[in-house]
């Protein structure tokens, strides 16, 4: 091979390991748990207490309360297949248009075990698109 | 006007079914009428597309809520303009848009190669336009039909989504769609060339004004796409690392690399397994932006929900890389190059670095993309990336990149000596780095912010520095006076200069996004009237409240004098919509724009004592993102506007 050539091939390679170091330092920096409302509620005080979290549960109905003036809300989630596992939850700011009871919120923060209380810092409302449903139930 | 449509479809997929059959039958006995009637099948295809899409178009203009499309995405109340928008709003139409599409293209490419039947590969072009065009048609006639009835007659339709009656919206997929389309143009091109091994630059030649005009269509969209973002959703960004968002950005970034090393194929008849490798990738990212959106596999604020056609779009993908990847190594002893680069410091390894870094992007965006996916099945791991994941691993790369747009015309072709590089570089760093000192002084002292605005000046320099050498050498050259010798130089090396334009307007893109990203500034609160909200230096008044009627919505809105600095600069009136067929209201953000800044504010809560929850964010800088994608556009316009002397005419090679 040429000299010219293997110079070029060296910087490519060290090129794709930079981006192969990046993307694995990226992932164990930024990456946050994904789980259910029971895996937070159940597992070993120990565990998931390194990095963030993101939660999904169904928003039970009858237990929102929010202070427009403080932009305080505060509701509880349960799991999505356990009615049973639920966690309280505190969020300060913007309630999103397609936030309310029932519906299927994502939630990222962390888990306070004592009071179970999940401290939210983004809430997404998963939006029940009218047209996904009977799309849905169309075929597969 | 249903059947009509009906039957315009069945007949579109039987001619296209024809076609292929033709075609094939024509290869096999080598007989040229055979290839004629498939050619000319392809025509026919165009017309019963073209019908379709009149007859769907037709159906929403004239309310016909018996067809289950139309009711889902129209009613009596939606102003006219977005009834023939709807026609693209659902994934139904969308499929015909892109089966229609495709199938005027496949006629462009017809007719243009009208002459060139007796040409090996052209044959193998139509068989693959055909080929996809046939699986685009078995959907629309099968499980995706746009004409499929409901049984019944609804009294009115469900409406569409008020967040896609946006003028934004209008353009946004159906641009985005064109680019997506367009790139199976060349792909047909590249597909033949290996299958009967005619493998120089020519597909290259043919198919460059389709792939720079994708290309073009693709940016329109992806821009468009931000700005919808931005001035409906009202979050106070344009830019989310959303799956959907990904999926457009995938095949942009590989048919940038594979734009940059076309040029050098042409040149220096080298990297041919490469671009052929980027074609068939760019093609498969563009049916993977189309499948994604479909398939219901990742959560997206764009999702059709799960349609039960991600399967058959997931079959057609993977033939469709398989089959090229089983080509290429084919036909790789053909496609290696008996040139090789002749220095690592030349034009052409500069533009191999640039390929990896826009891949190396791709691939990133990708992973992060679809590790929701892989994460616990591969690592055990319940991990999940989002935008912060993006944000640290693509910023570098793009400030690399932005560093090569910088150096590469910098650098001479084949092998560049020392001389050439102090020459060419010493006023560019210098520059740079008198901004670096002067921005430090002035307060920038992050290192990305600071890194992104003085490659920005290195890379403006040295692209004005390209401008005024060319211009002065025309002038000598001529005897024109400078004022008429650089427009002139402009159109007469348009190819080379509107490259360079691309590459000012990512420049000014850049500065925009760092601007906003890094000095955004973002505040909430409720206030009741007389209150006001401070955010940097504006003062927000909220003077006045109001609700009226308007067509299909309830429109409830606050004014707030807006100060800044203490001075009055207007008012700002953000509004809640209710429309009619809607389950919640929406949020219409108000926006003060300026060349510095924007004042984005919008009202995502009112209380019963008309209270009023404001979200106000400042985003310096960020017109430039318009502006900047405005110049891009124009720049690949630029560079493929038609020659007006006959064809062979290729002396302004880039």
């Amino acid at each position: 091979m040429k000299k010219s050539v293997k110079k070029t091939m060296v910087a490519v390679i060290l090129i794709v390991a930079g981006v192969g170091f990046l993307i694995y330092k990226g992932v164990s920096e930024t990456g946050v748990y994904y789980l259910t409302v029971s895996e937070v509620t159940g597992a070993d005080p120990e565990t998931f207490t390194d990095r963030g979290i993101r939660v999904s549960g169904k928003v039970v109905d009858g237990t929102v309360e929010y202070n427009q003036r403080e932009l305080l809300l505060t509701f509880t989630i349960k799991d999505m297949a356990d009615d049973a596992r639920t966690m309280k939850v505190v969020y300060t700011g913007v309630v999103p248009d397609a936030f309310k009871p029932d519906v299927e919120v994502i939630l990222e923060g962390s888990y306070e075990r004592e009071t179970n209380t999940f401290h939210a810092k983004t809430l997404l409302a998963k939006c029940p698109s009218k047209y996904s449903k009977e799309e849905n139930g169309e075929k597969e | 006007m249903v059947n009509f449509g009906n039957l315009s479809l069945v007949f579109a997929f039987i001619f296209s079914l024809a076609s292929m059959a033709l075609l094939l039958t024509g290869l096999m006995k080598n007989d040229r009428r055979f290839l004629e009637s498939g050619r000319r099948s392809l025509y026919g295809l165009a017309l019963f597309a073209t019908l379709a899409s009149i007859a769907l178009g037709y159906l929403f203009v004239t309310d016909n809520f018996q067809v289950e499309y139309v009711a889902s995405y129209s009613d009596r109340a939606l102003p006219m303009f977005y009834k023939v928008t709807a026609f693209w709003a659902g994934q139904k139409g969308s499929l015909l848009f892109w089966a229609w599409v495709l199938s005027i293209f496949t006629a462009i490419v017809v007719r243009n190669t009208r002459t060139e039947l007796n040409s090996r590969n052209t044959p193998y072009i139509y068989l693959v336009l055909a080929t996809t065009l046939s699986f685009f048609l078995l959907l629309l006639t099968s499980v995706s039909n746009p004409f499929e009835l409901l049984g019944f007659v609804p009294r009115d339709g469900q409406g569409l989504n008020p967040m896609l009656q946006n003028p934004g919206m209008i353009f946004h997929p159906p641009t985005l769609f064109l680019g997506y389309i367009g790139f199976t143009v060349p792909f047909a091109y590249a597909i033949s060339a290996m299958v009967v091994g005619r493998l120089d630059e020519t597909w290259l030649r043919k198919t460059r004004r389709w792939n720079v005009l994708s290309w073009v269509f693709l940016t329109i969209g992806i821009i468009l796409g931000g700005q919808w973002a931005y001035v409906e959703l009202g979050w106070g960004g344009y830019w989310a690392w959303d799956p959907v968002e990904n999926a457009s950005f995938i095949p942009w970034l590989i048919a940038t690399a594979f734009i940059h090393t076309a040029i050098i194929q042409e040149r220096r008849n080298i990297m041919k397994v490469w671009n052929m490798v980027l074609i068939v990738l760019t093609f498969v990212f563009c049916l993977f932006g189309t499948y994604l959106v479909r398939s219901g596999v990742l959560q997206s604020v764009h999702d059709f929900g799960a349609t039960g056609l991600g399967g058959y779009f997931l079959v057609f993908m993977t033939v469709v890389l398989f089959g090229g990847i089983y080509l290429i190594a084919e036909s790789y002893n053909d496609l290696r190059s008996k040139h090789t680069l002749e220095s690592y410091l030349s034009r052409e390894s500069t533009f191999l670095f640039n390929n990896v870094l826009f891949l190396a992007i791709a691939f990133s965006t990708l992973f992060g993309t679809i590790f929701p996916l892989i994460s616990e099945a591969v690592t055990g791991n319940k991990l999940t990336v989002s935008q912060p994941f993006f944000n640290q691993v693509n910023t570098p790369l793009f400030l690399i990149l932005l560093l090569l747009t910088g150096i590469c015309p910098l650098i001479g072709w084949r092998k560049a000596s020392a001389d050439n590089l102090k020459k060419n570089f010493l006023v560019p760093a210098l520059a740079s780095l008198a901004g670096a000192v002067l921005l430090f002084m002035g307060g920038v002292r992050e290192f990305y912010p600071l890194t992104a605005f003085s490659l920005s000046i290195f890379v403006a320099v040295t692209i004005f520095n390209e401008f005024r050498g060319g211009t002065i050498a025309r002038s000598k050259l001529t005897g024109e006076p400078v004022f008429t010798a650089f427009p002139r130089l402009l159109y007469k090396m348009r190819r080379r200069y509107g490259g360079y334009i691309v590459h000012l307007g990512l420049v000014v893109i850049v500065i925009g996004i760092t601007g906003s990203s890094a000095y955004k500034l973002e505040t909430q609160g409720t206030l009741y009237k007389g209150e006001s909200i401070r955010i940097g230096s504006y003062e927000l008044r909220y003077d006045d409240f109001r609700g009226y009627r308007d067509r299909n919505r309830d429109i409830y809105a606050a004014t707030l004098s807006v100060f800044k600095d203490g001075k009055p600069a207007g008012t700002i009136s953000p509004e809640r919509r209710y429309y009619v067929n809607a389950e919640k209201p929406t949020t219409e953000v108000s926006l003060r724009t300026t060349l510095i800044e924007d004042l984005y504010v919008t009202m995502p809560e009112i209380g019963p004592n008309r209270e009023i929850t404001l979200k106000v964010t400042v985003n310096p800088l960020l017109i430039w993102i318009w502006i900047g994608g405005t110049m891009m556009v124009i720049g690949g316009i630029m560079a493929i506007l038609p020659n007006r002397k006959k064809k062979g005419a290729y002396d302004e090679i880039h």
